[in-house]
């Protein structure tokens, strides 16, 4: 299973390819307390659902394992999974199959 | 070369529409429940139930690794159960359900995802002319498509900013297995109330499909097209 600082790196990556197709100048250089998706945050919903959608296709892709983000459990939460880097990562570890 | 994927390929309009755009020059990537019954050397097949999450997911991906992206989505998968309301049983509501609404919406999603780079995809889904006719004995197969409808002119607002056109085509009643046992006298009641009276052909199907298609036509999206002057 992939270690918290690869699942990282691999969602900086996807918001940096994601700050270029969208031409975000916020998020080019992101580090882990970038906002996304909140108050505040760079994303809107167009390009959240790219975001989300980009970094399933990466996790797929680089460790093989299928990962629905954008689950009952993200829509209700009273914090939303989307809002960081860091609090995307945590969604992606507690996804992760055992 | 263009890719398309298309639901339903083993039989009737699913396999005649495959087979056309195979010979069109495009790689197609086709479904169904059945083993392939088209061999091609651009044409790759997948058996799955087309509402079953975690295998339209399993297609997509390998898509991904062997295509890279999707330009064309027929869904065309679908089935049909014709009978009074009264004597229609839950298994059978559910299984329709099953396959033409959630079977639809979960190919539009997953191969949505997969036209996001090209900047010109094409959904088109199936829906059919006994949702406009209110058709008797077709309550919940109507329903389904009326559902249907409803997700492509939906879809079609949600997907316009990533440039992919959702459309639907209503065919009329095609001589293939869904309309097998349905007697003559209510196929010539239902041609009477189409303003061409005769069945419909792969043909006809395929023009429409060719016009959703068309590079020219990415004005046009959330629209329903139903044959044979149904309205």
């Amino acid at each position: 299973m992939p270690n918290r600082t690869s699942i990282e790196a691999l969602i900086l990556e996807s918001v940096q390819m994601l700050a270029e197709d969208f031409e975000l100048d916020a998020l080019k250089n992101p580090s882990t307390d970038t906002s996304l998706y909140c108050e505040g945050g760079a994303l809107d919903s167009m390009a959240l659902v790219n975001l989300i959608a980009d970094i399933e296709e990466a996790l797929a892709k680089k460790f093989d394992v299928s990962i629905a983000l954008a689950d009952e459990k993200a829509m209700s939460a009273r914090n939303s999974p989307y809002r960081s880097v860091s609090s995307l990562t945590d969604a992606v570890i507690e996804r992760m199959p055992a | 070369m263009k890719t398309i994927v298309i639901t339903g390929t083993r039989k009737g309009i699913g396999k005649a529409l495959a087979e056309n755009y195979l010979a069109a020059g495009w790689k197609v990537v086709g479904c169904s429940r059945g083993e392939s019954s088209i061999a091609h050397e651009h044409y790759q097949h997948f058996v799955l139930d087309v509402s079953d999450e975690d295998a339209v997911v399993a297609m997509a991906r390998q898509i991904k690794a062997s295509h890279g992206s999707v330009d064309a989505l027929l869904n065309n998968a679908g089935i049909a159960s014709m009978n009074h309301a009264l004597l229609t049983p839950v298994s059978t509501v559910n299984r329709i359900l099953q396959t033409n609404v959630v079977g639809t919406f979960l190919f539009c999603r997953e191969m949505a995802k997969l036209m996001r780079r090209t900047k010109n995809g094409r959904i088109i889904n199936f829906t059919t002319v006994a949702h406009p006719l209110n058709l008797e004995g077709e309550a919940i197969y109507a329903a389904s498509k009326a559902a249907v409808e409803s997700l492509t002119r939906i879809l079609a607002r949600e997907l316009a900013e990533l440039k992919i056109t959702v459309n639907a085509i209503g065919p009329t009643p095609i001589e293939t297995d869904l309309i097998r046992g349905v007697p003559q006298a209510k196929m010539d009641a239902l041609l009477a109330r189409q303003a061409v009276r005769r069945m419909g052909t792969v043909k006809d199907v395929i023009n429409a499909v060719d016009f959703y298609l068309r590079e020219e036509s990415d004005f046009i999206t959330g629209q329903v097209l139903y044959l044979g002057g149904v309205c």
